[in-house]
């Protein structure tokens, strides 16, 4: 467990600009998205932004990196991949709820200034809102830990079989959801899976799901990782 | 005493390259061990064997009485710095100090930031804006200052002037002398660590062709020069490594029996006896392996 933590650690020797970085893009996503609310004046209820997205972008990168530079080195200095591993799901899960409780926040001060002054909808996207704060946490950390354990995904399939591997998983994909998405029109099921997904509530849909997911990518990753070499 | 590098028979194979054939060695604790031979001679296999760093071939390695390959009570004994060594875009100089003394249970901090001043290396400076001398000094800085019990240097020296260089041989032995430990380093400036190992490997094309110590091996050969047949008729028994032939005179490398290692008998025949460099030793005992090797296909 020590040489967890302190693995932990060194994945954070650099935490300024590790941990920075996606509330630096999210800063500026931010700061634009409230520069142009402000311009347009506008009270509409019905004004979306995608702002958030890029946070989730910023952190999937993140843990492609941990795995193609952090990975590297870490073996380097003598620790297991198994060791590599439960390090790095710490730090995820960690990151995950404490990115989660400061965007939680930053949501609750959202409402309470009505938007930042303009009516912006930047934290508290429509369909992100939940009854209550520790929903809402769960709402923002579970995606964000599906997009770190994601990032890990590719990062790992990089690191094992490269370019070429990263080609392959993408023309996989395209045939794999290509070929649902033909299924699925062929025995006219769309309206069906519409239904389920508008049954599910919104919290199963942001934290019931993706938990499922991140748990499956999270055995996947670590398959992968065992026979991948710095 | 258990050696703690035990290797038996082992087998690595990269898809159809076969890196390591056959490889049976073993390393005493508490020794410099030179590990030579040619590029692609499967010395980085080898040391990437060791560290588990590479998946495991064929053949049974033990390193410290176990396998190395995921296990942690082994590995934490360890350091093994190879040129190939990468660190996140982000890093700095003093980042990688952070994170080797939050790795290496043995570290010493003064010890580090001493040899940080040694090299001159910049703390703040990014590792990827480093030249290859600097980031060969931090790797060197992280391999002396981790006093792991077993150490793996793989080409170290990679772009280091000759004078880090001789910095990182004094400081290497110092240390060595006050605190010691197994030290393994392969290297291609044979006669530079001539003096500093103890035991020498020598592998070539994945087979071991030498595990031998190194005052043992130094007196394995002899140069004998003089007139071409009163050189001849003095190595007449002994087995020729290497013979180099102008006009009438030859200069002819032997593997020495000790009977001709007499010098005065050596005059006594019109004969110059000189000793062999590790460097030509080696470069001769390799050579014939390859000669020997093409002319039995």
């Amino acid at each position: 467990m020590n040489r967890i933590l302190a693995t932990a650690r060194v994945q954070l020797a650099a935490w300024p600009s590790t941990l920075g970085m996606p509330w630096l893009v999210l800063g500026g996503a931010f700061l634009v998205n409230l520069m142009v609310f402000a311009l347009i004046n506008t009270s509409n209820e019905d004004a979306h932004t995608g702002g958030l997205v890029t946070f989730y972008v910023v952190v999937l990168v993140a843990y492609v990196v941990t795995m193609t530079q952090y990975f590297p080195m870490i073996l380097g200095m003598s620790v297991t991949r198994r060791t590599f591993y439960l390090a790095t799901c710490l730090m995820a899960l960690v990151q995950s709820l404490g990115y989660g409780a400061v965007l939680t926040v930053l949501e609750l001060v959202e409402s309470a200034t009505g938007g930042w002054g303009v009516s912006l909808p930047f934290f508290g996207v429509e369909f992100l809102q939940q009854s209550n704060v520790l929903l809402q946490l769960l709402a923002y950390a579970v995606p964000t830990l599906l997009v770190s354990s994601l990032g890990m995904f590719f990062g790992v399939t990089f690191k094992r079989w490269g370019v070429i591997g990263m080609y392959t998983l993408a023309i996989a994909s395209l045939v794999v959801f290509g070929g649902l998405a033909v299924l699925v029109t062929w025995l006219r099921w769309w309206g069906a899976i519409g239904a389920w997904f508008a049954d599910q509530s919104s919290l199963a849909l942001l934290a019931g799901w993706p938990a499922l997911l991140t748990l499956v990518l999270a055995a996947v990753n670590f398959l992968m990782l065992r026979r991948a070499t710095p | 005493m258990n050696p703690v590098i035990s290797m038996s028979e082992v087998t690595k194979r990269y898809g159809d390259v076969t890196a390591l054939d056959d490889v049976s060695l073993s390393v005493r604790e508490n020794t410099i061990t030179g590990l030579l031979g040619r590029n692609g001679a499967g010395k980085s296999t080898l040391m990437g064997l060791l560290t588990g760093q590479a998946l495991p071939g064929s053949g049974r390695i033990e390193v410290f009485g176990s396998h190395p390959y995921e296990n942690e009570a082994v590995l934490s004994q360890v350091s093994f710095i190879k040129e190939s060594q990468r660190y996140p875009d982000n890093f700095r100089v003093r980042h990688v100090l952070r994170a080797a003394r939050a790795l290496y249970p043995n570290w010493d901090q003064e010890f580090a930031e001493s040899l940080l001043e040694d090299f001159q290396l910049p703390p703040s400076r990014r590792v990827v804006k480093l030249s290859r001398g600097m980031f060969s000094a931090v790797g060197i800085v992280i391999g002396l200052a981790s006093r792991a019990p077993l150490t793996l240097f793989d080409e170290p020296y990679l772009g280091l002037d000759a004078v880090a260089r001789q910095l990182f041989y004094d400081r290497l032995l110092a240390d060595y002398a006050e605190n010691p430990r197994t030290v393994v380093l392969s290297t291609h400036l044979i006669d530079e660590v001539s003096d500093l190992i103890e035991h020498v490997l020598l592998i070539d094309g994945g087979r071991m062709l030498l595990d031998q110590d190194a005052e043992t091996l130094r007196e394995h050969a002899v140069t004998v020069t003089g007139p071409t047949a009163a050189v001849d008729e003095f190595t007449a028994e002994h087995e020729e490594l290497h013979r180099e032939q102008v006009g009438g005179f030859a200069r002819v490398t032997v593997r020495n029996t000790g009977a001709s290692a007499d010098r005065t008998r050596a005059r006594g025949h019109g004969v110059e006896l000189e000793p062999v460099s590790l460097q030509q030793l080696v470069v001769h005992t390799t050579t014939r392996n390859t000669s020997s090797k093409e002319s039995s296909r």
